[in-house]
């Protein structure tokens, strides 16, 4: 609790955030944007009661460190939010899509709501579905469902450098652990089947996912996204050039939480040329889907989208994402040119 | 009247989705910066002059106090309703209404965001010269309010300087204009110099029209490092006695260059007692002279000199020097950034004096105080850095505070250059302007006879 409000009180409460928060730029009020919650937060730890809007504040909040990446006194305004919503859901203190986020990852082992086989994207692939491997390949829920094509495709890339994946895959946690919720059922069913596997190196191409098994499944885990590990082995993919020129969109949690700038850029430049976005790398703004917001506040969201397209050059053939999720908002958000994941485009350098 | 159908009146002025008395929001416009603070009853984000009229009048009828904000970035608690009532939050208006360059001004509501419109300007070749640290956030209306000013004022002096006209609704709903579009008028009281700097106690600004000037062709900045803050006092002196005008000219102590580093390390400043930052603009010939003149006449008190080689070295240390004032509590992650007693301003000569009192009080109460700021105009920032979770720290900050406030009134300062009065310093007005506040009250009650405008705030 001592460390809770200490990294509450680290907020001089300047309001720089102010000039950079996306929901705060399409709301307006003060308790929707990162200084606003800080403060809510400190009202929540001293028993300020949380009704909805006090959950709308701390909920409103994609998680996308963009406050945190420009903060001078070096507060951290997602952990907060992330911890107080945490502090509020073991009070039963949530929204409607808090509860069912973790409600259906829990009972189906996808935050999605699906109660197909998790791995009917392996078609044919299953095949190369071995018991033992250096690396698994970890799909997530989004890559599952929502993209199985892409994810068979990434996976039939990668079995040459010896992939498998786990045959139970449930939800990495993600969406619990933005939202306040405990993933650890999620998180041991999980790095159970790992260990089976025997592998040491997890590859996701999705940045929540990535996040999540970089940052809360136990350390001496390897995790890497697919692009680092691709942007690695360029040489062996036999890769031409294409006519094409493209924008890439930073996934805030590949991105500016992990770092991960330069090996989705690699491979976009081998096989294209690159315009950046307005904003790009660490200030890239965000698509407006984490955090649970895609799911708790769709307009907003949406919104959100629209405006991050709106910082797209005006002439590239497609608008390039790193991750599932970025994808489908911005997909929302009717976009000029197709929106592809970076595998998508190899995939035209293959043929 | 009840607060229910005050609620449902304001709702009919301005919409229900402008007026807000959820916890949330109520909890965040508790406070701005400062330690100063004070619950709101409604929160209402008007977007036109007539509503804010509407809102005024209504406040006036039922004796309802009623406070205005722009970005909530103020350092004095000029922003909170300290006793209740109503926080009109001025940000969403926020359109630049029109472009006059020909006539070398423009027309903007209160609510847009400094750098917002000198984004719009800089394509034209124009810009809007105050620059505070909080240019990224901070609004114009709160910057007229506060006559806030910033790293350039050395040169081009305080918002007051290019306020040509204001629109402002009165206590009792009455909306005026002062000024004009001239250039220079001497038509009757400056009324438009009375509200500018009043921090909301008079009227409530719903537009504004504004001198802007033209971009300098060129800018070069100077960096001189010295063994200690007062010999870099002395230096400044002589700087500006010698007949150059920098466009800024700012004090970074060692504690404070430590912070600039620990925020973004490669920018590498030199770790000295302390630093000099000049910035000159102009023409290409006209800069490269005033550079070489600073140079000059530093040498013989610096222990170095040198300049920014580029575009992108200069950007970065300005970029840098702006978010200095929260980036202090970057260097113990035990303690905060607390502003209180941060905004003096003495004559310009009594610089390194009062560098020399800051250093003594820093050690009588054994808190490191860092300095930095706008020397060129005498305007110094001492932060300081406690441990907020400590009682003890509090008392010997409001101590350090109290006397550097009183040190400063004794040399013929101020207790505030540009942030403003607020709720945090005006119990030192009486000291420092002696029978002059009978006169501010004097003002206050004919033009807010109920005292329903930001009361609480500036001594009156």
């Amino acid at each position: 609790m001592d460390h809770d409000m200490r990294s509450i009180l680290k907020c001089v409460r300047c309001g720089t955030c102010r000039s950079v928060c996306p929901v705060f730029d399409v709301v307006g009020w003060e308790s929707a944007g990162a200084r606003g919650r800080m403060l809510v937060a400190h009202g929540v730890s001293m028993g300020l009661e949380a009704d909805k809007d006090v959950l709308d504040s701390l909920n409103m909040c994609t998680t996308c460190g963009l406050c945190e990446q420009l903060c001078p006194s070096g507060a951290a305004p997602p952990e907060v939010v992330e911890n107080t919503r945490h502090q509020l859901v073991l009070h039963g203190k949530m929204t409607d899509a808090q509860r069912e986020i973790a409600g259906r990852a829990n009972e189906l082992g996808n935050a999605l709501g699906e109660e197909k086989e998790r791995m009917d994207w392996l078609g044919e692939s299953a095949k190369d579905v071995t018991e033992k491997a250096d690396y698994v390949f970890f799909a997530g829920c989004l890559g599952s469902y929502r993209y199985p094509e892409l994810t068979k495709r990434t996976f039939d890339i990668l079995t040459k450098f010896g992939v498998t994946v786990l045959k139970e895959e449930v939800c990495c946690g993600s969406p619990l652990l933005r939202t306040g919720s405990d993933p650890s059922e999620l998180v041991s069913k999980n790095l159970e089947q790992i260990k089976k596997t025997g592998a040491h190196t997890i590859i996701t191409g999705c940045a929540g996912c990535f996040t999540a098994l970089k940052n809360d499944y136990p350390e001496d885990l390897k995790v890497v996204h697919v692009t680092e590990f691709l942007a690695e082995r360029l040489a062996e993919m036999d890769l031409k050039k294409l006519d094409l020129k493209v924008s890439y969109h930073d996934p805030c949690h590949l991105g500016r939480c992990n770092g991960v700038f330069d090996a989705p850029r690699g491979l976009i430049t081998a096989v294209s040329d690159l315009e950046e976005m307005e904003s790009n790398r660490e200030k890239a703004r965000c698509c407006g889907a984490g955090g649970g917001v895609l799911k708790g506040y769709p307009e907003l969201s949406l919104e959100l989208s629209k405006r991050r397209l709106e910082e797209m050059p005006e002439d590239v053939d497609y608008l390039i994402t790193a991750c599932p999720l970025c994808r489908t908002n911005l997909k929302r958000g009717e976009p000029k040119v197709e929106i592809l994941d970076i595998i998508d485009l190899l995939e035209m350098a293959m043929e | 009247m009840q607060n229910t159908v005050l609620l449902e009146k304001l709702q009919e002025i301005a919409g229900k989705k402008r007026v807000s008395t959820s916890t949330a929001d109520l909890y965040c416009y508790s406070c701005d910066a400062s330690q100063i603070r004070g619950m709101p009853d409604f929160v209402i984000r008007p977007d036109t002059t007539k509503q804010v009229s509407e809102i005024v009048k209504l406040a006036y009828d039922n004796d309802i106090s009623i406070t205005a904000r722009g970005a909530g970035t103020g350092l004095a608690g000029g922003a909170v309703p300290v006793e209740g009532g109503i926080v009109l939050d001025m940000s969403a208006m926020n359109h630049l209404v029109e472009m006059d360059l020909d006539n070398l001004q423009v027309v903007v509501e209160p609510g847009i965001v400094q750098e917002k419109l000198n984004a719009e300007l800089e394509p034209y070749g124009f810009f809007f010269p105050p620059d505070p640290g909080s240019s990224a956030m901070c609004t114009l209306g709160g910057l007229i309010a506060n006559n806030g000013s910033g790293m350039r004022s050395v040169k081009y002096g305080t918002t007051r300087n290019y306020v040509l006209g204001l629109e402002v609704v009165l206590a009792d709903g009455t909306i005026i204009n002062t000024g004009s579009k001239t250039m220079k008028s001497v038509a009757g009281y400056s009324l438009t110099d009375l509200f500018v700097g009043s921090e909301g106690t008079l009227g409530i600004i719903t537009r504004a029209t504004l001198k802007v000037r033209a971009l300098p062709q060129e800018r070069s900045v100077l960096l001189a490092s010295f063994e200690d803050p007062e010999l870099a006092g002395k230096a400044v002196v002589k700087v500006l006695s010698s007949g150059i005008v920098p466009s800024a000219c700012e004090i970074l102590d060692s504690n404070i260059i430590q912070a600039i580093n620990a925020y973004d390390p490669h920018i590498g400043i030199p770790e000295v007692g302390a630093i000099l930052l000049f910035e000159v603009d102009g023409t290409e010939n006209s800069v490269r002279e005033g550079i070489e003149m600073i140079e000059d006449v530093c040498k013989s008190l610096a222990i170095d000199i040198k300049t920014a080689a580029n575009k992108e070295e200069r950007d970065e240390i300005w970029a840098a020097r702006r978010l200095v004032g929260a980036a202090v509590s970057r260097l113990d992650p035990m303690r905060t950034r607390v502003y209180v007693g941060e905004d003096i301003g003495v004559p310009i000569k009594e610089i390194p004096k009062m560098l020399h009192k800051v250093r003594e009080i820093s050690e009588e109460f054994d808190l490191p105080i860092m300095t930095y700021g706008h020397i060129g105009d005498g305007n110094l920032h001492t932060g300081m850095c406690i441990d907020v979770m400590e009682d003890g720290d509090w008392e010997k900050l409001n101590s350090a505070a109290d006397k550097i406030h009183h040190t400063a009134i004794n040399m013929g300062g101020t207790v505030t250059a540009e942030h403003g009065v607020g709720g945090a310093r005006s119990e030192y007005l009486e000291l420092e302007l002696g029978k002059a506040l009978d006169v501010m009250m004097i003002i206050k009650k004919a033009l807010d006879p109920k005292g329903i405008l930001n009361p609480g705030k500036m001594g009156v």
